[in-house]
């Protein structure tokens, strides 16, 4: 009975598969399923883009409909605007891509060292209520950045809540959000220097000084810093916990039964084994990190003194507030060609690189000194994970 | 493979055709063969109107929409008010979806960027009372030639002078500052404790009374940059020297949010303002006793800014006709007072000033400063130069004016 | 754009983490003085911290209780000297901001209702059904989860216009009603299901849809619930589509809304209690939904390091 026979034999059932076979309506039925995926997607996301890219190139002036006849291709004239035009066109870009590149350049590793750190600790096994901390640190990454980024207008305050607590130490807080003078600049004033090098102010890059690209995150743009790794933290906090938890307690063990210490262990054998987990929260970060907008839209609208400006609001504002639509378009793409360069340098970087000579010397054969033979032969088995996790960590740093 | 190819050729014939419908849409249905009528003519409709504003509080929403009410059951077309809460950012989206409101408020600095792409019908000349506006508000909302709109209302800054301090102070009527110096001297006798002697906000539309009272522009009449000249940077450095010594402030460094909270939380005992600060002390400081006294003379005489919005109306609009109609039942004499005492700005037409200055006796030093009041560039793209300008005078204790106005000079330049 | 969904694996994962034993090596257990240590500093460490995390939302709320000059003077204490209901009141009574909580929920229920049947719709045919260019599509849908957002402000707003369905509810939900990341989800778990459930059915002489609907998706629920849980927070916490998708006040999102509120309509002064007693209603359903459904949540996230 056909029954019997495709309950006996899937796999034969497999091989034997095909459109015009017995599944007559399932390839119809494949197609209709995924249609009202495909239709949304591809009207919202796909021509949106392909769209973006026709405007980008147009001189569309913000009336009527862009694919209308009067639009006229100007090629990548929007593009030398922004990034040759000597104007303010380019001083803004280059002033947002500053800013944001500071952002990153904090952020990023800030958040994966302090969710990294939130995991271990919440992971470690005398703990107990790891619920009630999961949800205190998880918490925040699930409002909304509007709300978040009204509270932070609230306690970053000339007269708020971190001032206050500031004071308490005896020190004044410095006016958060209307402070635009930058972290590098501040720090250097502190060691003496208050003027800037000749060097720095004579050249620059997209209508910015060298000396404005060192300046550093503005004290406004920390306040966002540190509101971004509060509300995401949390998220990445998870990802890692479960890496961790998925970590074969046998290799630790190997390592504490060799004589490595606690923060040995986890710099050489764990650290290595949550690969994965890191490459996705860099990754996540890097993308989210380049794409601030909503923040930015509600909060400080890129004062003070644009240094709270950023690529993607600088492309709202081109667009919707200054009706440079073209700018606009041309901005958001150039973004895009940042994220992706991005994306594509973090992989590189953390990609599985070969052992280099060096390591490998000490597990060559004819290399094992008397000592460290029964490590080496009598856990086999172990060793050799061990030993690769070991290099391989080695070999990256 | 083949399977592949089929499937890259189904999905490409889908979204191709997607993208023709789209363009044939835009084609028929867009702004692209929509009839415009010629210079000379308005639509007309029976379509109801919309009015957008900008509105500055519940007041002035009010004050609109009861005047708009009363128009449209007297003229027979509906007409709807409705306040924008992001104006420059709504206006751009009516305008590229082909569906703006019919009228909006529009600034003198936004002018330029609407009439340049054909977004705005220029009914200026077509207006019955267009000799009773002021010449100067008019010239502001000429461009290209063509008087585009008429002017709504207008302000002007002047001094404004917290009266309890002032006397606690030992000062009396005959200090009020005439000269640059006396501002100086009575502003340091006013600084105490936390309370700084004149605190304003840190932007052009404010430190640029003092740059009129120097003789300085930023664009001439015929659109000469000359952001840099001699009179600007004296300006900015007598601004820079008492900022430094403590009598001057900007009203972000005191922890307020404009000049006019400072003043109100007596964080500042004068400030510069225009009209609108009668509405927001009544509203929220309204044990504050103050009074308004026209700014000190500068090196080169009197001199302040001025601030206008006109009734822009857009070219797509369906009933131009009743639009103006209702323009120029908004901008009577008898209304624009109407909205004055409501909200506070100055009417545009000069045969409303009498009655406005009997009515206001306090304020008149803001009427007064009609006469010498500049108005804020209006050149396409200027907009962003003062912008920029602005983010470089938060920063003006510790920087060099020249080097500041030098950059401005070079974005103004940039321009043409 | 930080409310993008992350991509989730299914099964959830046991709490405990498995450890080395202590007492199986070469018989070297730590002091237990040094044990109680560590002890006491990790839940120093970990209290202090959860401390900085919960404080700002307790200051939210008492703040929306105080009034303007006590929320400027006193910004730390958690207790309002004196107790006032007036940021409350003129949220209420006094502003649009009923309109915003409706529109968000119209919004929120239809993405919701939509995107689970969608994304499961899409996520059974790419796991199930046999149909060419199906590993096309698999690719398509996931090649798309890395195109930013911001590349999308502006021409999105365009697309909408071109269709004529700028200013309508229809544009705000649209969009929205298909998510990448969903579809994945959805997928890896019908890749779970065994396949001799529907092989049962279908002999019964059940068609493609029936089977579907009636047979696989009810085993589906955890999978459900987790996509419902995703887009029930992406969408209320959506703020950029919103900007470009509508502009008439009439359909202000809660999102929107606030951050008008925060970029100060409504008046003038610094009115905290006000903005943050919106930002704390706005908060409440995602925060509801959060701690109904929370052990869901979080197992899902985690999940997301499988893939």
């Amino acid at each position: 009975m056909s029954a019997t026979a495709s309950q006996a034999k899937p796999s034969a059932r497999e091989a034997t598969r095909h459109p015009a076979g017995i599944r007559k309506g399932e390839r119809l039925a494949g197609w209709l399923f995924v249609l009202p995926v495909i239709l949304i997607l591809g009207v919202f996301l796909f021509i949106p883009v392909l769209m973006a890219l026709w405007v980008s190139f147009s001189d569309w002036s913000g009336r009527g409909s862009p694919l209308a006849p009067g639009v006229g291709f100007i090629g990548l004239e929007n593009y030398a605007d922004i990034t040759t035009g000597g104007g303010l066109a380019e001083s803004n870009f280059g002033t947002s891509l500053r800013n944001n590149a500071w952002y990153v350049i904090l952020v990023v590793p800030l958040q994966t060292a302090l969710s990294l750190l939130l995991a271990v600790l919440v992971s470690r096994q005398i703990l107990r209520g790891r619920g009630f901390f999961r949800t205190a640190f998880y918490f925040p990454s699930v409002t909304s950045s509007v709300a978040i980024t009204v509270l932070w207008l609230f306690l970053f305050s000339t007269t708020g809540v971190v001032n206050q607590i500031i004071a308490w130490f005896g020190a004044t807080g410095p006016n958060w959000f209307n402070e635009p003078r930058g972290l590098v600049h501040l720090a250097l004033e502190g060691v003496g220097v208050t003027t800037p090098p000749p060097a720095l102010t004579a050249g620059g890059f997209l209508g910015i000084t060298w000396w404005d690209w060192i300046a550093g995150p503005s004290v406004a743009m920390f306040a966002l810093i540190l509101m971004a790794i509060f509300t995401t933290s949390g998220t990445f906090m998870l990802l890692f916990m479960a890496a961790i938890q998925s970590i074969d307690p046998s290799l630790a063990e190997a390592a504490m039964v060799d004589g490595a210490n606690a923060w040995q262990r986890f710099w050489r054998v764990t650290l290595p084994q949550l690969r994965p987990a890191l490459f996705t929260v860099l990754t996540l970060g890097l993308i989210g990190c380049w794409q601030v907008f909503d923040q930015i839209y509600t909060g400080t609208q890129g004062a003070p003194g644009n240094t709270t400006l950023t690529p993607a609001y600088l492309s709202y504002q081109a667009g919707f507030q200054d009706q440079k639509w073209g700018d606009g378009a041309a901005i958001a793409f150039i973004l895009f060609l940042i994220i992706i360069a991005f994306t594509l340098l973090q992989r590189w970087v953390l990609r599985d690189k070969p052992v280099s000579r060096r390591r490998m010397r000490a597990y060559l054969p004819g290399r094992v000194t008397p000592g460290e033979a029964p490590t080496g032969a009598a856990t086999q088995g172990e060793a050799a994970p061990a030993a690769s996790a070991e290099s391989k960590k080695g070999a990256a740093s | 493979m083949k399977q592949h190819m089929r499937a890259w050729l189904g999905t490409g014939v889908v979204v191709a055709s997607a993208g023709l419908v789209l363009a044939g849409c835009s084609g028929t249905g867009g702004g692209g063969t929509s009839p415009s009528p010629t210079a000379g003519e308005l639509t007309a409709s029976s379509d109801p109107l919309t009015v957008m504003i900008g509105s500055s509080g519940d007041a002035e929403t009010k004050a609109v929409t009861d005047a708009v009410a009363a128009w449209s059951s007297s003229s027979g077309t509906k007409a709807t008010v409705v306040a924008a809460t992001n104006l420059q950012q709504q206006l751009s989206q009516g305008f590229a979806a082909g569906s703006p409101p019919d009228l909006f408020y529009l600034g003198s600095d936004a002018i330029a960027g609407y009439a340049g792409n054909g977004s705005l019908k220029a009914y200026g000349d077509m207006l019955s009372n267009q000799s009773d506006f002021y010449p100067s508000l008019v010239q502001n909302f000429t461009f290209d030639g063509t008087f585009y709109c008429a002017p709504k209302d207008f302000s002007t800054l002047q001094l404004v002078i917290n009266t309890e301090l002032w006397s606690a102070a030992g000062l009396t009527d005959a200090d009020v500052p005439t000269s640059w110096d006396d501002l100086a001297s009575v502003a340091k006798k006013l600084t105490s404790g936390t309370t700084k002697g004149l605190v304003f906000n840190g932007e052009y539309a404010r430190l640029g009374v003092f740059m009129a009272q120097a003789g300085g522009v930023l664009l001439t009449p015929d659109g000469k940059a000359e952001a840099n000249s001699d009179a600007n940077v004296e300006a900015l450095t007598y601004v820079q020297d008492h900022l430094k010594d403590g009598s001057f402030a900007y009203a972000a460094d005191v922890g307020a949010g404009w000049g006019g909270e400072a003043f109100g939380k007596q964080l500042g005992a004068m400030t510069i303002e225009g009209n609108w600060i009668t509405g927001a002390m009544t509203a929220d400081y309204p044990t504050i006793k103050y009074e308004v006294v026209e700014l000190p003379k500068g090196p080169a005489g009197a001199g302040t800014l001025q601030f206008t919005n006109c009734w822009g109306m857009a070219a797509d609009s369906p009933n131009q006709q009743a639009a103006l109609d209702l323009v120029e039942y908004l901008t009577t004499s008898k209304q624009q007072l109407a909205f004055s005492k409501a909200f506070g700005p100055m009417p545009s037409v000069q045969s409303a000033a009498g009655e406005w200055k009997t009515e206001n006796p306090a304020l008149v030093a803001f009427l007064a400063g009609a006469d010498y009041a500049q108005g804020v560039p209006t050149q396409a793209g200027a907009s962003d130069v003062i912008a920029a300008f602005n983010t470089q005078l938060e920063t003006l204790k510790t920087s060099d004016p020249k080097t500041i106005l030098d950059k401005v000079q070079s974005n103004l330049e940039a321009l043409k | 754009m930080s409310e993008q969904t992350l991509p989730a694996a299914l099964p959830p994962i046991p709490a405990a983490a498995p450890t080395p034993t202590r007492t199986g090596r070469a018989g070297r257990r730590p002091p237990r003085a040094r044990v109680v240590i560590a002890a006491i500093a990790l839940y120093a460490a970990l209290i202090a911290i959860a401390l900085v995390y919960i404080y700002p939302f307790l200051v939210q709320v008492a703040t929306s209780f105080k009034t303007d000059a006590d929320a400027t003077a006193a910004p730390v204490s958690l207790i309002p000297n004196p107790w006032s209901f007036a940021a409350y009141d003129k949220l209420f009574a006094n502003s649009d901001f009923p309109l915003w909580f409706l529109n968000s929920a119209i919004v929120t229920v239809c993405v919701t209702l939509g995107r689970v049947f969608f994304v499961s719709l899409a996520g059974y045919a790419l796991a199930r059904l046999h149909f060419r260019g199906r590993a096309t599509v698999f690719a398509v849908v996931v090649g798309v989860m890395a195109v930013p957002g911001v590349v999308l402000l502006i021409p999105k707003f365009l697309v909408l216009n071109q269709l004529g369905l700028y200013n309508t509810y229809i544009g705000m939900i649209l969009p929205l009603l298909v998510d990448a990341a969903g579809v994945f989800i959805m997928k890896n778990f019908f890749e779970s299901i065994p396949v001799s459930v529907e092989e049962q059915a279908r002999i019964d002489g059940a068609g493609t849809f029936r089977i579907f609907w009636s047979v696989v998706l009810p085993m589906a629920r955890p999978a459900l619930i987790t996509i419902v849980i995703l887009s029930f927070q992406g969408s209320w916490n959506e703020l950029a589509h919103f900007i470009v998708s509508a502009s008439n006040p009439a359909l202000t999102t809660l999102t929107k809304g606030v951050a008008s509120l925060a970029a100060g309509a409504l008046g003038s002064g610094n009115q905290y209690p006000l903005k943050l007693a919106a930002a704390l209603i706005m908060t409440i359903p995602v925060a509801v939904m959060f701690f109904i459904f929370q052990r869901r949540i979080m197992n899902a996230s985690e999940g997301a390091v499988k893939e």
